[in-house]
């Protein structure tokens, strides 16, 4: 088939299938590096800064941050649609990959997908905080109530975003779940204490991979697959519509929806590699995923990165071609000159311009470019947002309204915590949970060798 | 699942050899009783002659939550307290496919999920019964229903299952 010739073997090394489940599941039995150890307190001491961050907020209000009347949307914005955006790549290399029968995603999807969960619980916590009166957050459910009852506004952006967001976030999770309970009876199986086989045990829920079992988690997979990925194509679209339904220069395009999607996929692929670079280094797991696997990201971010230049090319093509002047005034001198050109140039650079390396085989097989390169698209794709929320509220229609914008050290703090818990929680996720979908990995084992798998091409894994 | 006879347990390392087997199995018109391997083999899901209707149960779910979402919507927005947000018509419908689809993905994914989990019996901290420990990790266990005219035994040796045993009882489907 025609992905013999393009990826190579999936896993390198002539495994066996006990070998396949030994590599991948003993990271687990043996006490983490002292690198685990060190990061843990690293982003335990982020978490907590975070944590006081918001009870800051929380207790003296928003009025602690560094947003006003006319930039109403700071860091707790950019970073939500950046978390979200980051959210995106395990549901896309779950699901699309899965879709378009891509057997080289069997290695990854895993730490995708717990990166999603992550990230998405993350970025949940902006919206909830901006909020300012937490406590009434269960305002937004579409609840009977003794007001009227008053039911919240369909037609509101940030009601769909608010069902898009748990939506995706319980979707998530349960597909990341189910893809893990054939893992989970494997470690109950071959545990030797007693106490691993118990809890392993509990959360493999008496799975035993009978033929029955089989057969629905075939079917689930392929349901849940199916309509999750029109949720990732839904979810940042309608995020992407908090900024577009709003008549505010440089916000209001009907491009939103796609150039969202597009970089949030972007953002995520990018994390993955950052991710799974260090994972296979920390964990010895260059056979499961290799230099092929990566190879094959890098070449999907050139592709995306090509899709984000023209993106950006389009709204400022337009933004002239419309002879709208607030939305020249917004493109070319509040991006491109003016204030905020550093973060224009910024995104310009590390989305569209960076990534554009990828295209030299030298630089995709040199896995320290690779990693750095990652970084800097998630660094552009944060300026990105930086550039859309902070530019065109800083300057709107009216010269008297113009304000200038800087986060304040709560803002600050907020974010540094969400990274905090992103980096903990993607570290218990290494150590107690096996980082690569070890059934999947089995039934693609031989895939790419001479004469091998392949052959139930028509049925999706 | 008791009933008469016995049942032949063989224990296969590798795919190929499953592959095989179940094709000098169909050959002989028989299929498997039950099938416990560590990834699904497409070849042992046909053979054993069972099918599932999870996805036909997901589709009617997302009819069901489809139009269920839809009517709550309407109920609220046009029945019960119409609000007049800037002169568009209380069933805006375009605002309402939107919060549709992405409830409807919702209602089928935990839909679905709840039945897989009702109907494969399978919840947190069920204790799994399991026929033999390896068949999750690197062995397949194929379970054929003792049969006058095969001679099972001779058929699971001569396709390279390194291990045949007889059973009484099989552990039930679910």
């Amino acid at each position: 088939m025609y992905n013999r010739e393009i990826r190579g073997a999936l896993v390198e090394g002539n495994k066996t299938l006990g070998q396949i489940s030994t590599d991948i599941l003993s990271p687990m039995d043996k006490r983490p590096g002292i690198w685990w150890f060190i990061g843990m307190g690293l982003a335990t001491i982020a978490t907590f800064w975070g944590l006081y961050a918001m009870y800051y907020t929380i207790r003296f209000g928003i009025g602690t941050w560094g947003v006003n009347n006319s930039v109403g949307w700071g860091w707790a914005i950019i970073n939500f649609v950046w978390w979200i955006g980051i959210g995106h790549a395990g549901t896309a290399f779950s699901i699309f990959l899965l879709i378009l029968r891509q057997k080289w995603r069997t290695s990854i999807n895993r730490a995708a997908e717990a990166m999603t969960v992550v990230a998405v619980g993350c970025a949940a916590l902006f919206p909830a905080l901006h909020m300012g009166r937490i406590w009434l957050a269960f305002y937004i459910f579409p609840y009977p109530n003794t007001r009227g009852p008053l039911w919240v506004n369909y037609n509101s952006p940030l009601f769909w975003d608010f069902i898009a967001i748990t939506a995706y976030l319980l979707i998530s999770f349960s597909f990341w779940y189910l893809g893990m309970l054939p893992d989970f009876a494997t470690i109950r199986d071959r545990a030797t204490s007693k106490v691993k086989k118990a809890v392993y045990g509990f959360f493999a829920m008496g799975w035993t991979g009978s033929s029955k079992q089989w057969l629905r988690f075939e079917s689930l997979s392929f349901v849940l697959g199916g309509i999750a990925a029109v949720l990732v194509v839904s979810v940042h679209s309608i995020v992407s519509t908090d900024f577009a339904v709003s008549v505010i220069p440089g916000w209001h395009t009907t491009l939103f929806p796609p150039y969202f999607v597009v970089g949030a996929i972007f953002s995520g692929f990018a994390m993955v590699l950052t991710l799974t670079i260090v994972m296979r280094k920390l964990f010895n797991l260059q056979d499961y995923i290799t230099s092929n696997h990566l190879n094959a990201v890098c070449k999907i971010l050139i592709f995306i990165s090509l899709i984000m230049g023209t993106a950006y090319a389009t709204e400022v093509f337009i933004a002239w071609y419309s002879a709208n002047p607030y939305e020249i005034f917004t493109f070319f001198h509040n991006r491109i000159t003016g204030d905020y050109a550093f973060q224009f140039w910024a995104m310009v650079i590390c989305n569209a311009l960076i990534p554009q390396l990828f295209w030299f085989r030298k630089v995709r097989r040199n896995l320290t470019f690779v990693f750095i390169i990652s970084l800097f698209i998630n660094l552009g794709m944060w300026y990105e947002r930086f550039n859309i929320v902070v530019t065109s509220l800083s300057k709107d229609y009216l010269p008297s309204n113009w304000s200038a914008y800087s986060p304040s050290i709560t803002e600050i703090g907020i974010y540094v915590g969400t990274l905090g818990m992103f980096v903990a929680g993607v570290l218990l996720f290494f150590r107690y949970i096996p980082v690569i979908a070890a059934s999947e990995v089995k039934s693609v084992w031989k895939a790419g060798e001479e004469g091998e798998g392949d052959k139930d091409e028509q049925h999706i894994r | 699942m008791t009933m008469d006879g016995k049942y032949i347990v063989g224990i296969f390392d590798e795919e190929k050899q499953v592959n095989k087997f179940i094709h000098a199995l169909r050959a002989q018109n028989l299929f498997l009783a039950e099938a416990y391997t560590p990834y699904p083999v497409h070849s042992v899901l046909e053979a054993v002659k069972k099918r599932t209707r999870l996805k036909l149960a997901a589709y009617f779910y997302g009819l069901f939550g489809a139009a269920a979402v839809l009517a709550f919507l309407y109920y609220t927005a046009v029945i019960s307290w119409p609000i007049n947000y800037g002169g568009k018509p209380f069933n805006s419908f375009p605002s309402f496919i939107i919060i549709t689809i992405i409830l409807t993905i919702l209602i089928v994914t935990l839909t679905s999920l709840a039945t897989f989990s009702a109907r494969g019996k399978l919840y947190p901290g069920k204790v799994a019964e399991i026929v033999h420990q390896r068949a999750t990790d690197d062995k397949f266990v194929l379970i054929v229903k003792e049969d006058s005219q095969t001679d099972l035994h001779a058929l699971f040796s001569s396709n390279g299952a390194t291990e045949i045993t007889e059973r009484d009882t099989i552990p039930p489907e679910e």
